[in-house]
């Protein structure tokens, strides 16, 4: 039976992706320029004076509201265990929710374009969002928790441009993406304009290291920028699996069926332009992960939403956190972005894809 | 022959358009010019016509799937531009001559799609969505196939499901637009014996696109013939199905015969209108 059969492909795939984020963690956690063994990472990991319901809330909801919680003074923590919970860790948190928001927001792309080819990356999404982040990082400095709402306009502008260039008595898949290319070579260009002007050498480098999609130096800070919008997006994608199957039927036959096609697909791209913008925010521009993810997804547990999107929700995390890991450790102690090793062997695995089948783009 | 207009009725129940005019764009000439037609109710009704005459349009119109440029559609007694989608889709099934499922969708998730319009928001399907897939998918005739992908079944299957998929919407009104088009004849009686069988057994209301005219007087209560976004003739096929009408409708010289029994009509074309062929002599 085949669907019995897809949802054990669904379970095998969710049972690996977990095993692989969790080994490529405990690298991530163990690994690095402050050597510790891996009891002693371990030890870190399950430090009692951490697992604690008063430390938690600070990490998640940072040290103001715990101040005004009167929560009781943070316990001494010793090296190896602050090196762990506050540089290494939050890091690898942050690359699981980007993979997350990245994978979803690729799927719901994907189902309401009607093309396999569909990303936030290819749709000038990711670029016009990091054109919004950039233009807020260097001229107009703003408070970081409002990164994520210019990165969703900036997102939104980018996607509504690339969506009225392709428009021409409907869309195909090549004129979206012509379309996603045309804009997101007009935001790459005033990104690296942005640079000339900015002031400083440091603003540039930091600029620079962003534009090529990074999560060096993520933190807690960022980790709490994009909680509330990777569980918003996750339930907001989970709940309308119906709507994004319907829609892969054509819009005549939704229609025919009772749907609201231009609203429905007006609302659930919003819901992609909100997972991907706010994870451009924290990460900057990651390529091919959200092409990628729901590609390899598809093909082993079906185009069925609700299979598709809880199996990305898996392995889009287990991809980036493993990139991740390549970019920090493989030059050691040089950390090159992630968004490079993503883009070079997504690419590649793009190569693959074109050149094994001849017919690519409709769903 | 029965070729004047209908008269724009507003009945009780029943499905009629009044002076409809449809055109594609702004600059584009109409499609449908100001044409009325009432759908007889709990009959199977065939939209005839040359290509670009502009059956699939008066189809689409008429399922509300085009944008009026002028005139009304009254379904029971109510404009249906006054109801909802859904309440719409609760009442008539449209099937499109093209359609393409989602590598790997098995046809019992086609048919159960067909529920769409009967689900609320973030609704799980209920033992009715159940029921009215089982039967869709009973009448129909292909439950053993339900586990199996759309994409590797016969053209034949393929329709079949497509059609299971507007029976589980649970419709009094079923449009489909040329489902005969791309089948083999066997597949061609099996698609048509099917819409009888809804049509005698569950008494629903069938409108279709067709092109074969020997399926149309064979199986359709009423005709409409048109040519050039106008109607020419309606009526009975006995009414309409004679020489001079497909004459001014096809531009086409055919013979009418029947067989032995009387109950069937055919039409033999041979040839086109003013073509020198031995034939149209006879």
């Amino acid at each position: 039976m085949p669907t019995a059969h897809r949802r054990h492909a669904l379970a095998g795939l969710i049972a690996c992706s977990l095993v692989v984020a969790a080994l490529a963690a405990f690298m991530q956690v163990m690994l690095g320029s402050y050597e510790m063994t891996w009891h002693r990472a371990w030890a870190a990991l399950t430090d009692p004076n951490v697992w604690q319901p008063s430390v938690w809330v600070r990490l998640l909801c940072g040290e103001a509201t715990a101040g005004m919680l009167h929560l009781p003074e943070a316990p001494a923590l010793d090296t190896a265990t602050l090196i762990v919970w506050n540089v290494r860790l939050p890091r690898v948190l942050a690359g699981v929710m980007v993979g997350a928001n990245l994978a979803v927001s690729g799927s719901i792309f994907q189902a309401i374009t009607r093309n396999e080819l569909a990303s936030p990356y290819l749709l000038g999404v990711s670029s016009g969002a990091g054109l919004a982040v950039l233009l807020a990082l260097t001229v107009c400095p703003v408070f970081a928790a409002f990164l994520p709402l210019a990165a969703m306009l900036g997102g939104t502008v980018a996607f509504l441009m690339v969506y009225a260039i392709a428009w021409h008595h409907g869309t195909s898949p090549v004129r979206l993406v012509l379309a996603g290319v045309i804009i997101g070579a007009i935001a790459g260009a005033l990104q690296t304009m942005l640079f000339f002007l900015a002031k400083d050498l440091s603003t540039v480098q930091n600029a620079l290291s962003w534009t090529a999609g990074s999560l060096t130096g993520t933190g807690w800070q960022q980790v709490r920028l994009i909680v509330p919008w990777t569980l918003a997006s996750v339930v907001l994608g989970l709940s309308s699996t119906r709507y994004l199957d319907v829609l892969l039927l054509g819009d005549p036959a939704a229609s025919a069926l009772g749907m609201n096609v231009e609203r429905v697909r007006f609302l659930l791209a919003a819901t992609a332009i909100m997972a991907a913008s706010s994870a451009v925010a924290v990460s900057g521009l990651i390529g091919f992960v959200g092409l990628i993810v729901p590609h390899i997804v598809r093909t082993m547990v079906g185009s069925a939403h609700r299979h598709l999107l809880l199996g990305c929700l898996f392995a889009g995390p287990a991809l980036l956190v493993v990139a991740d890991v390549a970019a920090r450790l493989a030059f050691a102690p040089v950390q090159i972005p992630v968004g490079i090793v993503t883009g070079v062997f997504g690419g590649g695995f793009f190569l693959y894809l074109m050149r094994r089948r001849r017919e690519l783009g409709k769903l | 022959m029965n070729c004047k207009p209908h008269p724009a009725v507003t009945t009780e129940s029943g499905l009629c358009g009044v002076r409809v005019s449809v055109r594609y764009d702004r600059d584009l000439p109409l499609i449908i010019d100001g044409q009325s037609i009432a759908i007889p109710v709990g009959k199977i009704t065939a939209l005839i016509g040359p290509n670009g005459s502009g059956k699939s349009t008066l189809l689409k119109t008429l399922a509300r799937q085009l944008t009026l440029e002028s005139g009304q559609i009254v379904l029971d007694g109510r404009d249906i531009a006054t109801l909802t989608r859904l309440q719409f889709a609760r009442r008539v099934g449209i099937l499109f001559q093209e359609n393409v499922a989602p590598a790997g969708l098995t046809v019992e998730d086609l048919v159960y799609h067909g529920r769409y319009g009967h689900r609320r928001l973030f609704e799980s399907f209920t033992a009715e969505d159940q029921a009215a897939v089982e039967s869709a998918l009973l009448l129909a005739d292909i439950a053993h196939l339900r586990h199996l992908p759309v994409g590797q079944l016969s053209a034949g299957q393929r329709q079949l499901a497509w059609i299971a998929m507007a029976l589980a919407q649970e419709t009094q009104y079923l449009f489909l637009d040329e489902p005969t088009t791309f089948l083999d004849p066997a597949h061609q009686f099996e698609v048509m014996d099917l819409l009888r069988k809804l049509n005698r057994e569950l008494g629903k209301t069938i409108v279709l696109v067709v092109h074969d005219l020997n399926l149309a007087a064979r199986y359709s209560d009423s005709l409409f013939a048109l040519r050039e976004g106008r109607i020419i003739a309606s009526g009975s096929p006995d009414d309409v199905l004679d020489a001079a009408t497909l004459r001014r409708v096809f531009d086409i010289e055919a013979r009418i015969l029947r067989d032995e029994s009387g109950r069937f009509l055919f039409c033999l074309p041979v040839g086109r209108v003013g073509a020198a062929s031995p034939e149209t002599s006879l």
